[in-house]
């Protein structure tokens, strides 16, 4: 739940960074253009998330997809987002995948020997 | 795959408005990402306005979202500003118009 309307806002010090990041090196930002792209950058959040939303719908399901996402994004005009998002995606996905297949590795070295049977079973579980 | 930007935060603000159901990691982390790179884009589209001095000014980010279709959705949000000499002018003319009248009103910041 929003509290007070500041809970809407990005925080400026990261907002900050980024728009150094995607200037050339010497150039500055105004305070005022600062702001204005922060307060852009929640109207944007809340624009894509709507479409997305709309598009869930559509196909009745009430969570968004990532796939919904970037349909959207692409609905909205933003086709060059796509391509970088989606590779994003991936290695998030790589990540998530290795995280756990770590965890399930180190808990399976902590459990006796004789339990592993046990582990390789919940495994050709997961992988079907 | 880390973010620069709070993932809290954009929950917040996805949950904001919306009847937004269950929102996923993965739908979390892909609107952070999308939201970093409109920041980025969005600041490299308007610097390219920067003409002198190479400081990055409202006026620039203005001109743009006025230009580009598909930012419309942003003309409330980063109006075009006018002196209020120019204002005024346009009130008076305006007068016996006033249909673009309440229009303009809203252009003002």
């Amino acid at each position: 739940m929003v509290e007070r309307i500041e809970d809407l806002n990005l925080p400026n010090a990261v907002v900050g960074r980024l728009i150094k990041d995607a200037l050339p090196e010497g150039a500055n930002v105004s305070k005022e253009a600062r702001a204005a792209i922060a307060r852009a950058a929640s109207v944007f959040v809340i624009f894509l998330t709507s479409s997305s939303t709309t598009l869930a719908r559509k196909q009745n399901h009430k969570t968004i997809t990532a796939a919904n996402i970037l349909d959207a994004l692409k609905q909205l005009e933003f086709e060059s987002f796509v391509e970088p998002l989606s590779t994003d995606l991936e290695a998030y996905r790589k990540a998530v995948k290795d995280k756990k297949d770590k965890a399930k590795s180190s808990s399976a070295t902590a459990v006796a020997n004789n339990s592993s049977a046990n582990d390789e079973e919940m495994e050709t579980e997961k992988t079907s | 795959m880390d973010t620069e930007l709070p993932l809290s935060r954009i929950r917040t603000i996805m949950k904001s408005s919306l009847n937004t159901g269950q929102i996923t990691n993965e739908v979390l982390f892909l609107m952070t990402k999308s939201t970093e790179m409109f920041i980025q884009k969005l600041t490299e589209e308007a610097y390219g306005r920067v003409k002198d001095d190479n400081t990055l000014k409202y006026k620039h980010l203005s001109q743009y979202v006025q230009k580009e279709k598909n930012l419309e959705f942003l003309l409330q949000i980063v109006p075009a500003k006018i002196k209020v000499k120019d204002f005024k002018n346009i009130l008076e003319i305006g007068d016996g118009n006033s249909s673009s009248e309440s229009e303009d009103e809203r252009q003002i910041k």
